[in-house]
């Protein structure tokens, strides 16, 4: 199981290096987030320092490439249900699981080192973080990249339609940041907002970020966020292993 | 015995708006039987049931009722054995447009259980034996249909399966590839490898498999040797062009010497054993009656005409 897992990574992984560029662009979004949109937030932090900004809004530029990216791995995956390479794993001694399980893997591997990428670039622009709360944040990262890409997979494999996918992707994740503080946090906005954001997973990955940006390792949403996509993933992981069962119709 | 099959079975249901339900009976009741080193066709028009029947005997799609036997284990209660045994090209190839061919088949090699050395060994055999050695690490979209499709049946080897199932393997290829393919399949048998391939092409069937089955709407309506098959119409078929086909078939029906008489608009195909002699007396018999002919032709049955004789359409229409 473990081996079969190695070797869909190993195949994802080799196939990346032969291009490895596409993850650059990734991480632009973030990136110009960070130069162009956070100097602009220095009135709404008190004090106004540089530091300060960056600490808030690093965590939820992060959050942006675990969702946005991860959301859009299953999209490969769509033209696999049609040019057979499913139908052919899934008759192969392949365990099945390490079909995704492999992907995903790989996909938390790019996220993790974009998002170093991106503490690099805001380190350099002032911020300052301990090494503890980095490796949490990017644990945190992980977990939350792992859950929007087995949920990716599993749309994938359920809708098998490039359309309709990438309308689904943009009707949810577009709320879900908005609703999540993912720029500004929502202690700044109405109380019905703060209410609402209360149902939406990732705003304790944006809050839990923040706090651990903070240096602030006793904060309650930490655990919960941890707990929360811990739980999330382990169930978009199983729906979206019983999706690619569900092809042979 | 490779391939043992009991009144499969397999009935879809597909959405249709709303709460409505529709049941598609992709296959209805086929027994297959597949001896050892054999390659052994599904003919049949699309929409067939033949896609679906491969399916399931590869343990991909799951019976709804009925049972398999694939290389002496169960379908649906062994499928992880029968996995280890068996070499599956899907229509669509499979191969992974994104990367170099050879990346599919170490991959492939790698999952049925072989070390980084033996995988490249085999990689290596199966590319030099299917002549692809020197387009190995090209990206797989820059190939041609051709040999996307060989590097498909290199990768379905990959194991050196006992048996090997090739869905519509030369469909969309050109008149040169489909040769090729012919002579990869013939040198599987010779291998020793039991093959089980999909067609719409009649001259497929006839040219390449030892014995087949017809399969119309998830059903056999026939089963045999080519040669069996195309005995059981008649060994010649007389196509005659003229005005009036009822009066010509009527008159050629009463002919002892005619099997049987069919009537197209414009077209009367008559069936007989002895084409050589019969035409004169046909020609004569028509003259005689003063029909006119505007054509005639005289061809050996083909597997056409016992897909006509059972479903009482041309193979080319039934699409």
């Amino acid at each position: 199981m473990f081996r079969h897992t190695m070797l869909f990574l190993g195949y994802e992984l080799r196939k990346l290096f032969a291009n490895p560029v596409w993850p650059l662009f990734g991480i632009m979004q973030p990136v110009l987030y960070l130069v162009f949109f956070a100097p602009l937030l220095r009135s709404t932090v008190p004090g106004g320092k540089m530091t300060d900004v960056l600490a808030m809004f690093t965590p939820g530029s992060m959050m942006m490439i675990a969702l946005f990216g991860s959301m859009f791995a299953g999209f490969g995956m769509i033209n696999e249900t049609r040019n057979g390479m499913l139908e052919r794993l899934a008759v192969s001694q392949a365990w099945r699981p390490a079909i995704i399980l492999g992907r995903l893997v790989k996909d938390v591997i790019v996220l993790v080192l974009q998002a170093i990428l991106v503490i690099g670039i805001a380190a350099l622009m002032g911020l300052r973080i301990g090494l503890t709360e980095m490796v949490l944040v990017l644990l945190l990262m992980a977990a939350t990249g792992l859950f929007a890409a087995s949920l990716s997979y599993g749309l994938a494999l359920t809708l098998r339609d490039e359309n309709g996918m990438s309308q689904l992707v943009q009707f949810f994740a577009m709320p879900l940041t908005l609703i999540a503080g993912l720029f500004l946090p929502v202690s700044l906005g109405p109380q019905w907002l703060q209410t609402l954001a209360k149902f939406n997973p990732l705003y304790y990955a944006v809050e839990a970020g923040r706090s651990l940006f903070r240096g602030d390792l006793s904060a309650g949403t930490i655990p919960v966020a941890f707990a929360l996509f811990a739980a999330l993933t382990a169930l978009t992981l199983v729906w979206s292993v019983r999706s690619l069962r569900n092809l042979a119709g | 015995m490779i391939i043992e099959a009991h009144d499969l079975r397999k009935t879809f249901h597909a959405k249709r708006g709303r709460g409505k339900k529709e049941e598609v009976e992709a296959v209805r009741g086929i027994d297959l039987q597949v001896e050892r080193g054999e390659v052994f066709a599904v003919l049949g028009p699309n929409g067939a049931g033949k896609t679906t029947t491969v399916r399931m005997l590869a343990t991909f799609t799951v019976p709804t009722s009925g049972s398999a036997r694939v290389a002496g284990f169960d379908v649906a209660r062994e499928a992880a054995k029968v996995r280890e045994n068996i070499g599956y090209v899907s229509q669509a190839g499979g191969v992974d447009d994104t990367a170099p061919g050879i990346e599919s088949l170490l991959l492939a090699a790698r999952i049925s259980g072989m070390s980084r050395r033996q995988a490249q060994a085999r990689a290596d055999e199966l590319l030099a034996a299917f002549s692809l050695t020197e387009i190995a690490n090209r990206p797989a979209k820059t190939l041609s249909g051709g040999q996307k499709r060989r590097f498909a049946i290199a990768v379905g080897l990959v194991n050196a399966p006992p048996l090997i199932f090739l869905d519509e393997p030369t469909t969309g290829l050109d008149p040169q590839n489909r040769a090729n393919l012919w002579d990869e399949v013939r040198k599987l048998r010779e291998q020793g490898t039991s093959v089980l391939l999909t067609t719409h092409y009649l001259d497929e069937a006839d040219a390449l498999c030892d014995r087949l089955v017809i399969v119309d709407h998830g059903k056999i309506v026939a089963r045999g040797t080519p040669e069996e098959l195309k005995k059981e119409v008649a060994g010649d078929v007389v196509t005659l062009r003229l005005e009036d086909t009822d009066a010509a078939r009527e008159l050629l029906a009463a002919q002892p010497y005619v099997k049987e008489v069919r009537a197209e608009p414009g077209t009367v195909r008559a069936y007989l054993d002895d084409g050589e002699h019969g035409l004169m007396h046909m020609l004569r018999t028509l003259e005689e009656n003063g029909l006119g002919i505007r054509s005639v032709s005289l061809e050996r049955a083909t597997l056409d005409d016992v897909f006509l004789k059972h479903t009482g359409r041309s193979l080319r229409d039934a699409a």
